[in-house]
């Protein structure tokens, strides 16, 4: 372990400490980190400290699809060329992003912020459930897209979200799961190969 | 094995997965030579990982191991089973869930019970064909009996008198059913009717499908998946954390199917 060494000044600690809250962060890196700060000019470290105080005071959640946003509704929530009736169901943020980056999607999207992982006890009431019942209850959407992962996790949250929205009566349907792109056969576990080939598709 | 074999092999059921790092994940594995252990593997969350999903909780896997200095690191892991009827239908994969928890809360590292994982497969085997949910009390009754909590359920668990055949109080403190004599000094817990009795007494001598194959009135499951629930909360002093996931499931399905028949507890 790396502990900082005795009569390191507070303020070094302080920052190694905060480093190693981060994910991934181990103690090692994040002495790393700091010591590269207190060498690094003046500059650079007053711009990490404003884009770390900007990230908190000028980002929010939009309020419709809980994606994070500068202004509030977000810019998908807000383009008129958007479908609003489709509605994509996503884990993070970053997921807005790749699909937007795969193109295709012409709909709005919402964000839960993780997924339901019961032996962690991470339940519905963790994630962003209430806003997008709230927006089924409007009746404008009429079909939710589940996008979240295949893992045991995503699957579990998609089939809650489904068995929770049943009522309202909206269509719900769920990605196809196929085989990734540089995918070797050999190496591929039973189920995605299962659901790849319940996917297949004529030439 | 020794301690001192560099790479081995076994095969196990993931129970559980946490992130490390930026692209790694411990899983905690049941397997049935080496009990309960944790392992490393390395690179597992990028997309082009070869292990994966292979290594998804609730997999039956067949897995090589190297040890490390401070956690052991997976090098292969292959499929035996994928229990796909377990992710792909809300019920059991609450269920399993429930399952994969006990097996971890019962369970110390290194410890083999080979006993133990037949119950686990079994009671994978029977949820993935199908089987009601309340053969998960047939897991939970094998399994306080395999950790050493075996529920007393043929005298009473105080002064281990015969039991008339009447309704009888199930004292989690007392490990198990206890006479009207005995029951001031058991503490709480819940009368169990005589039809629920004889449902824990064969459960003890029966297979998991036999067990699966009764007919258990909703009601009487209920109070009988309510009754271990306290016992497996006593022996663990501390709250089984899926349970929640597994209520709120059960929940959602009365709500939104009229007529749940057996397959609500
Ligand atoms: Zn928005
Ligand atoms: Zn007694």
């Amino acid at each position: 372990m790396a502990e900082p060494m005795a009569g390191t000044p507070e303020p070094i600690t302080r920052l190694i400490d905060a480093f190693h809250k981060l994910p991934g962060i181990g103690p090692k890196s994040a002495q790393r980190l700091a010591y590269h700060i207190l060498r690094a000019p003046a500059a650079e470290a007053e711009a990490l400290a404003t884009a770390l105080r900007d990230v908190k005071e000028r980002i929010a959640l939009c309020s419709q699809c809980c994606n994070i946003t500068e202004r509030d509704p977000c810019s998908y929530c807000t383009d008129p060329r958007r479908d609003t009736t489709v509605v994509c169901v996503v884990e993070q943020p970053l997921d807005i992003l790749a699909l937007e980056r795969a193109g295709g999607f012409r709909g709005r999207y919402h964000v839960l912020h993780g997924v339901l992982n019961p032996m962690d006890g991470i339940g519905p009431e963790h994630l962003h459930i209430r806003e997008l019942l709230k927006r089924l209850e409007s009746g404008e959407v009429t079909e939710v897209i589940m996008a979240t992962n295949p893992s045991l996790e995503g699957e579990a949250t998609a089939m809650y979200l489904h068995r929770l929205t049943g009522p309202l009566g909206v269509r719900v349907t769920r990605l196809a799961r196929g085989l990734p792109s540089g995918a070797d056969l050999e190496y591929t576990d039973d189920v995605t190969l299962s659901r790849a080939l319940e996917g297949r598709q004529a030439f | 094995m020794t301690s001192r074999t560099r790479v081995y092999k076994t095969e196990g059921v993931i129970l559980r997965r946490r992130n490390l790092g930026e692209a790694d994940s411990v899983f905690t594995v049941f397997s049935p030579g080496a009990g309960k252990f944790e392992a490393v593997a390395r690179g597992v969350r990028k997309a082009r990982s070869r292990m994966r999903g292979h290594l998804e909780p609730l997999t039956r896997t067949e897995l090589l191991i190297a040890r490390g200095r401070s956690l052991d690191v997976f090098t292969q892991a292959e499929t035996i089973e994928a229990y796909r009827p377990l992710r792909e239908d809300l019920d059991r994969s609450a269920l399993a869930i429930y399952v994969a928890e006990l097996i971890d809360r019962f369970t110390i590292e290194h410890a083999e019970n080979p006993g133990l994982y037949e119950l686990l497969l079994a009671t994978f085997d029977a949820l993935a064909a199908g089987a009601p949910a309340h053969v998960v009390r047939f897991f939970e009754l094998h399994l306080l009996a395999l950790t050493g909590f075996e529920l007393q359920v043929d005298a009473c668990a105080s002064c281990g008198d015969r039991l008339p055949p009447a309704d009888t109080l199930l004292a989690p403190s007392a490990g198990g059913l206890v006479c009207v004599a005995c029951r001031a000094a058991a503490g709480t817990g819940r009368i169990v009717p005589v039809a629920g009795i004889k449902v824990l007494r064969y459960a003890r001598g029966c297979g998991i499908d036999q067990f699966a194959a009764l007919r258990i009135d909703p009601d009487l499951a209920r109070l009988l998946q309510g009754a271990l629930t306290d016992v497996i909360q006593h022996v663990l002093e501390r709250e089984v954390v899926s349970r929640r996931h597994l209520d709120e499931v059960a929940r959602l399905s009365r709500a939104s199917i009229p007529n749940p028949g057996q397959d609500v507890q």
